[in-house]
């Protein structure tokens, strides 16, 4: 203490991880935004969640007809201006405006002032799988066009992948931990996990998670010629079946989705709704090929099994199935692993069916997860209806469910192996 | 009860050196990593230079098939990953796969293979492949070392650019802190790439000559490239197998300016509170820091900040701590710039050698502290700091120390 207090007499408190401070803080979650292709803001959202409501339409704002896909899971046309300072809006690209607006949404969920609260103290932990693919490509191609001279700086600034989160913390003034993570289909889970250690830690009093990635014109033609679009060369219509016998690959989606996480003494210092508890991370990864997933499941077994700490407890898991052969059955041989016989006793969905895939799909799926254990709902898997025999877990097909759920799995699982499970549970009040 | 963590393999890839000792011994001697551009045309840029890395051949490293898979940061990447591993010791003695992980930071990663497919597509060629899209994600060079070395542990990409190897450096600390996993690999790698290159031109912070960190000529940065890959290992993994142990990485701040998308704040307020973070939490008092890495970019505003903060944190006693500017002789490697300083500055605590800020002739007053200028010098070093700073007010710093079991 006493090198601690040398260090910071200058130093307000506030500005610190104590050292005396108790460890193990309790996370909870008290805020949610969503921006998705199926609602703007949480009850529209979960509404077409339960109802089954797809978010998939012909690609709208570029020419898709040189592939062989035409659908994207894209966002509505959203005035951005109702959520974000005018000052502030012009300097940010679409991501940028869409991921603002989202912690836009989650603060007024939460009911938090900001202004009351110490600045140093709020965080902010972010996953984008490709950020601002659309501003990189816009870049590029000025410097194709106009040469060195005539490329555009202020394209540049917004192009970095951390620009979202810059925005965000300039928008909100949140001076605390600022962090952005690339990794894929777990970038957001990532992100989260982070944000949940360091409030566990004390390093901070509420820390805004989760994220997202936006549909872009460069990025479906990546997808496409890397041969992950529905209906790729496969036969059948174009969809999103998860764990479907005759599933053909993804449907893009796009959107952004925040957590506000938070310790449970803050938020009941606050008297802030709880929505649920984030009570465990566990990561691992696989190396089985840069596009690979581990087929027997034992990589994204172990995420789980680090992840939770009552096997029992677990009544529902929001699956990382995205319609490709590989994951949904590297995914049910997981749960199946982890849960031996209680494995049928457990609700599985995927998200992804109505919001197609998206790297930095986690933010949304994890706000849906909240709910679902708030109003004991569970969103359906739509598109699925013959399920592949070897996906043989308990899917929640098309038709939402109600039931008590007491804790549940958020799944991830990136290709070329690395997977994250969050634990999320009913947040009992003592 | 927080574990101590140290770190146990050092692999460098940098302009003044392919190996850790040719990197360390052109540091201690001011080796000017910065030449004529040569992965790409740079004649239609204002400024024509880089610290570019030379004398690699791939072809040394990897089969052929591999080479035109691998881009060139996955190359620079795993290069220095296998430096690092084998020098640990952990080809050996590593049992427990599924306790060691990968995170790094990530700039553009593999940007200069993405360009050359964009470049024929937009240019109507049909002939792109796209195989070069595979390095459209910036995890891509992550999972080439964890898929290499078989490693099943916890995996992850920082992208916070300038300072993402600093960050990640935080992040896998706290992999250990967690439970789950004793070993990390972490660091980062990073490519040129003419995106980055004309991206900073665009904004003129690139000076067309050499990069001259807090001299009163500054023009701007100096974009280089290359890859600083660090192992961390819990001290009891460490121990128990007799590992060879560089330094302790005692913890770290991260935090925002909430200031501007590019500029810092000037009066250098984040930076002080970055530092002040970072001692808080490694449990190191002001008058410790016996040496400091600064982010030192050569802009205009970053070293007046940096100056700034630096002497708000360590009020007089800040002119008697000497800093180092290594970007001025490998460059700004934005990805992978905060992983090499990280291994500057462990040797640093390592050695007892400070490596100077090189092209320093005329003193800013707005910069009056000392910088090592020209030469390097040899002094007895306990604590040292790291400092990175990111587009958006992104910062981060890492707080080292010299190895002693006690």
């Amino acid at each position: 203490m006493e090198v601690y207090n040398k260090t910071f007499r200058n130093t307000p408190n506030s500005l610190l991880r104590t050292p005396n401070s108790p460890k193990d803080h309790r996370v909870v979650i008290t805020g949610l935004g969503v921006i998705s292709s199926i609602g703007v803001g949480i009850e529209v959202f979960w509404k077409n969640c339960l109802q089954g409501i797809s978010g998939f339409k012909p690609i709208q704002g570029f020419d898709v007809s040189s592939y062989r896909s035409r659908l994207g899971g894209q966002l509505p046309e959203i005035d951005f201006k109702a959520f974000i300072k005018p000052a502030n809006l012009r300097r940010m690209d679409r991501i940028g405006k869409i991921v603002v607006s989202s912690v836009r949404l989650a603060i007024d969920d939460s009911g938090l002032h900001l202004r009351e609260e110490d600045s140093n103290r709020i965080g902010i932990s972010i996953g984008t799988g490709l950020g601002s693919s659309d501003t990189v490509d816009q870049f590029f191609r000025s410097l194709l066009k106009e040469g060195p001279l005539g490329a555009a700086p202020l394209l540049f600034q917004t192009a970095v992948p951390n620009a979202i989160t810059s925005h965000c913390a300039i928008e909100y003034g949140i001076k605390g931990v600022n962090i952005t993570f690339s990794h894929k289909e777990s970038s957001t889970e990532m992100a989260m996990t982070f944000a949940y250690h360091l409030l566990r830690e004390g390093r901070a009093d509420v820390i805004f998670a989760g994220g997202g990635d936006e549909l872009s014109e460069p990025l479906y033609h990546v997808y496409s010629m890397l041969g992950a679009l529905s209906p790729g060369k496969g036969r059948g219509a174009e969809g999103m079946r998860p764990f479907d016998q005759d599933r053909n690959g993804i449907v893009l989606g796009e959107g952004s989705g925040i957590l506000v996480l938070e310790t449970l003494e803050h938020a009941k210092k606050r008297g802030a709704k709880i929505y649920a508890e984030m009570a465990g991370a566990g990561l691992s990864g696989s190396t089985d090929g840069l596009l690979s997933y581990d087929l027997k499941g034992d990589s994204m077994a172990r995420a789980m099994s680090l992840a939770v700490k009552d096997f029992q407890a677990m009544d529902y898991i929001s699956a990382a199935a995205n319609s490709t052969p590989d994951l949904d059955r590297a995914e049910t041989f997981a749960i199946k692993k982890v849960f031996r016989e209680r494995a049928k006793e457990i609700s599985v969905s995927s998200l992804k069916s109505l919001l197609g895939e998206f790297d930095g799909s986690g933010g949304i799926r994890a706000c849906a997860l909240a709910l679902s254990l708030n109003h004991g709902m569970i969103p359906p898997t739509i598109g699925t209806k013959h399920l592949d025999p070897q996906c043989d877990v308990n899917v929640v097909l098309a038709q939402s469910k109600n039931m008590k759920i007491r804790s549940a799995l958020l799944n991830s699982c990136s290709n070329g192996g690395s997977n994250i499970s969050l634990w999320i549970k009913q947040c009992s009040s003592s | 009860m927080r574990k101590r963590v140290v770190i146990t393999g050092l692999g460098v890839v940098s302009a003044v050196g392919n190996h850790l000792s040719e990197f360390w011994n052109s540091l201690v001697e001011g080796k000017d990593g910065v030449k004529e551009i040569t992965v790409f045309d740079p004649s239609a840029y204002r400024t024509k230079i880089a610290a570019e890395v030379s004398h690699l051949d791939p072809e040394a490293h990897f089969p052929k098939k591999e080479v035109r898979r691998l881009s060139r940061c996955d190359q620079f990447g795993l290069i220095a990953f296998r430096e690092a591993w084998k020098s640990a010791g952990l080809e050996r003695d590593l049992q427990d796969k599924e306790r060691a992980g990968v995170v790094l930071g990530a700039g553009s990663g593999g940007i200069l293979s993405v360009e050359k497919y964009f470049r024929g597509f937009y240019q109507g060629q049909k002939k792109s492949s796209p195989s070069l899209l595979i390095s459209y994600s910036l995890a891509t060079t992550t999972d080439h070392i964890a898929i290499e070395s078989g490693l099943k542990g916890p995996r992850t990409t920082t992208a916070t650019v300038c300072s993402s190897s600093s960050a990640s450096m935080g992040v896998a600390f706290e992999m250990i802190q967690m439970g789950l996993a004793d070993v990390m690999v972490t660091g980062g790698s990073d490519s040129l790439c003419e995106v980055s290159y004309s991206g900073f031109s665009s904004l003129k912070l690139v000076d067309p000559e050499s990069c001259k960190p807090f001299d009163k000529r500054r023009h701007g940065l100096v974009i280089g490239e290359g890859a600083g890959i660090l192992i961390l290992e819990e001290l009891e993994h460490a121990l128990e197998r007799d590992a060879p142990i560089h330094a302790e990485f005692l913890g770290y701040g991260i935090c925002a300016d909430a200031y501007h998308l590019t500029a810092p704040e000037p009066n250098g307020e984040g930076v002080e509170r970055v530092i002040r973070i970072a001692l808080a939490d490694a449990g190191v008092s002001i008058e410790e820091v016996d040496t400091i890495n600064a982010h030192g970019t050569a802009t205009l505003f970053n070293d007046i900040a940096e100056t700034r903060g630096m002497k708000r944190v360590f009020g007089e006693r800040a002119r008697e701590i000497p800093i180092s500017g290594i970007k001025s002789m490998v460059g700004h490697c934005l990805g992978s710039a905060g992983g090499i300083e990280a291994v500057a500055t462990v040797m640093t605590l390592e050695t007892g050698m400070i490596p100077p800020t090189i092209h320093y002739e005329v003193p800013d007053p707005l910069c009056d502290l000392n910088y090592t200028p020209n030469h390097s010098i040899k002094k007895d070093v306990r604590i040292a700091i790291s400092n990175s700073f990111a587009f958006g007010g992104n910062n981060v710093c890492l707080v080292f120390k010299k190895f002693s079991s006690e």
